[in-house]
């Protein structure tokens, strides 16, 4: 067992997400909002403008003409479209990293975070759900613990693997057990330390859906899902492997059906080269 | 899906989760194929499966073997691999695609005769497979446990 105490310490080593963050999301969640008043946010930061144009003008959005500035990047995609990939690029720094603990090279971590987000959406609208900027940064940020749980995860990994291969554990499970705490419960404190609602908070600690009472949040269970799918499409998949739980009454209780899943999946590989391309052109070293 | 006759190609798929990667290699014809399909069947959409035949295993594997057959490959001779199709824990029926994609390779392999060479499918751990071209050798790494040569 590890000394909790010095694992939540490391936080104050990363670089905490940019304020920005929480005043595009609250722009974006709001009906009243003005173009103008979101354009005015995201040319304050030269860097996130240059990775919004650069993603704007990528493969995956296939605009008929070259977008040259944030104002024509509202005009052609839309607001919504807009606020997500500001919150990608802003909210993004600490997820581009390689994680050796978790068997993943520079880039897999920030591909699975975009991914997990963009299905994440395609479910909320697919479900109807509120809050589609919520659930979209949440799934984003879900993993963030793993930037400083992959050290630990790295020396005990024998044990937990151990624990997942012999004792029916799930990866999350076994991190809880071996090191003390787990990367979903780590990245709730990362939200917190930085700033988010409550709400953000639970959804990013409670992604794997530890408890019952997590499965009747809506924003939660769409996070989960995302996460899921993701996992069945290996993407972001490392060293714990699909070593999580299934709840099929969540599936249910979202009104999917098996064939919405498959759907999903379907969609989203016809886009992943794309997302892929825009993933590198916003990912390391960008 | 890629399929080459080029001695310098080292062909890979990463990071297969639920879908099936399958490697065929014709050691005559020094011809390789490797596949990573997502999906069992494509009567889920048949517009995309037209689009994106590699997508679907129904479609995906008569084009693999189709291609590697066009390059010289002969059938009898193929040395066959599949690796892929981990699950969640706890996934069942329907919604447990890697089962429903390992049932479909292993259906129309039978129907069609097609022996297995090597099989590494199931259970909760993430694989990659590499073939090279020039000799057939075929690693397959399974995420945090290293990567071995078949």
């Amino acid at each position: 067992m590890n000394d909790i105490a010095s694992i939540i310490k490391k936080i104050d080593i990363l670089k905490p997400v940019p304020q920005m963050v929480h005043k595009v999301m609250a722009i974006a969640e709001n009906p009243e909002s003005s173009m103008s008043e979101l354009s005015k946010i995201i040319v304050y930061d030269a860097a996130v403008t240059s990775n919004l144009l650069k993603a704007a003008n990528s493969a995956y959005f296939g605009l008929p003409d070259q977008v040259n500035s944030v104002h024509q990047a509202i005009v052609y995609m839309g607001m919504e479209q807009v606020a997500d990939l500001v919150l990608m690029s802003a909210g993004s720094e600490n997820l581009k990293e390689a994680q050796e603990g978790y068997d993943l090279d520079t880039g897999d971590l920030w591909k699975y975070s975009v991914s997990s987000a963009l299905i994440a959406r395609e479910l909320a609208e697919k479900i109807g759900a509120k809050d589609i900027h919520l659930i979209f940064t949440a799934a984003l940020l879900k993993d963030i613990g793993k930037v400083i749980l992959s050290q630990y995860v790295k020396d005990s990994f024998e044990k937990i693997d151990t624990l997942v291969t012999d004792k029916g554990f799930t990866f999350r499970e076994a991190e809880k057990e071996v090191i003390g705490i787990d990367h979903a419960e780590l990245g709730g404190l990362m939200a917190q330390k930085w700033n988010f609602s409550n709400k953000m908070v639970e959804i990013i600690k409670n992604h794997h859906l530890p408890q019952k009472s997590s499965m009747s949040e809506i924003e939660t269970s769409i996070v989960y899902m995302a996460d899921m799918i993701c996992m069945m499409m290996g993407i972001g998949v490392g060293s714990d492997g699909l070593a999580y739980r299934f709840h099929q009454e969540v599936v249910k209780r979202l009104g999917l059906t098996e064939r919405d899943f498959q759907e999903v999946i379907a969609q989203f590989a016809e886009k992943i080269e794309q997302v892929e391309s825009m993933v590198r052109i916003q990912g390391p070293g960008s | 899906m890629k399929v080459s006759d080029d001695m310098e190609a080292l062909l890979v798929t990463y990071s297969l989760g639920s879908c099936i990667g399958v490697a065929i290699y014709d050691a005559v014809a020094r011809v390789g194929g490797l596949l990573h399909y997502m999906l069992p069947e494509s009567s889920l959409d048949p517009e995309k499966a037209k689009k994106k035949p590699y997508m679907f295993a129904d479609t995906g594997i008569p084009a693999l073997f189709k291609a590697a057959y066009k390059l010289g490959a002969k059938k009898q001779r193929l040395k066959v691999i599949v690796v892929g199709g981990s699950q969640i824990l706890d996934q069942k029926g329907f919604f447990n695609i890697g089962k429903r994609n390992e049932t479909a390779v292993r259906k129309m392999f039978h129907r069609n005769n097609v022996i297995v060479d090597y099989a590494d499918v199931g259970g909760v751990v993430n694989r990659t497979i590499k073939l090279a071209v020039d000799n057939g050798d075929i690693w397959l790494k399974v995420s945090g446990k290293g990567e071995k040569k078949l």
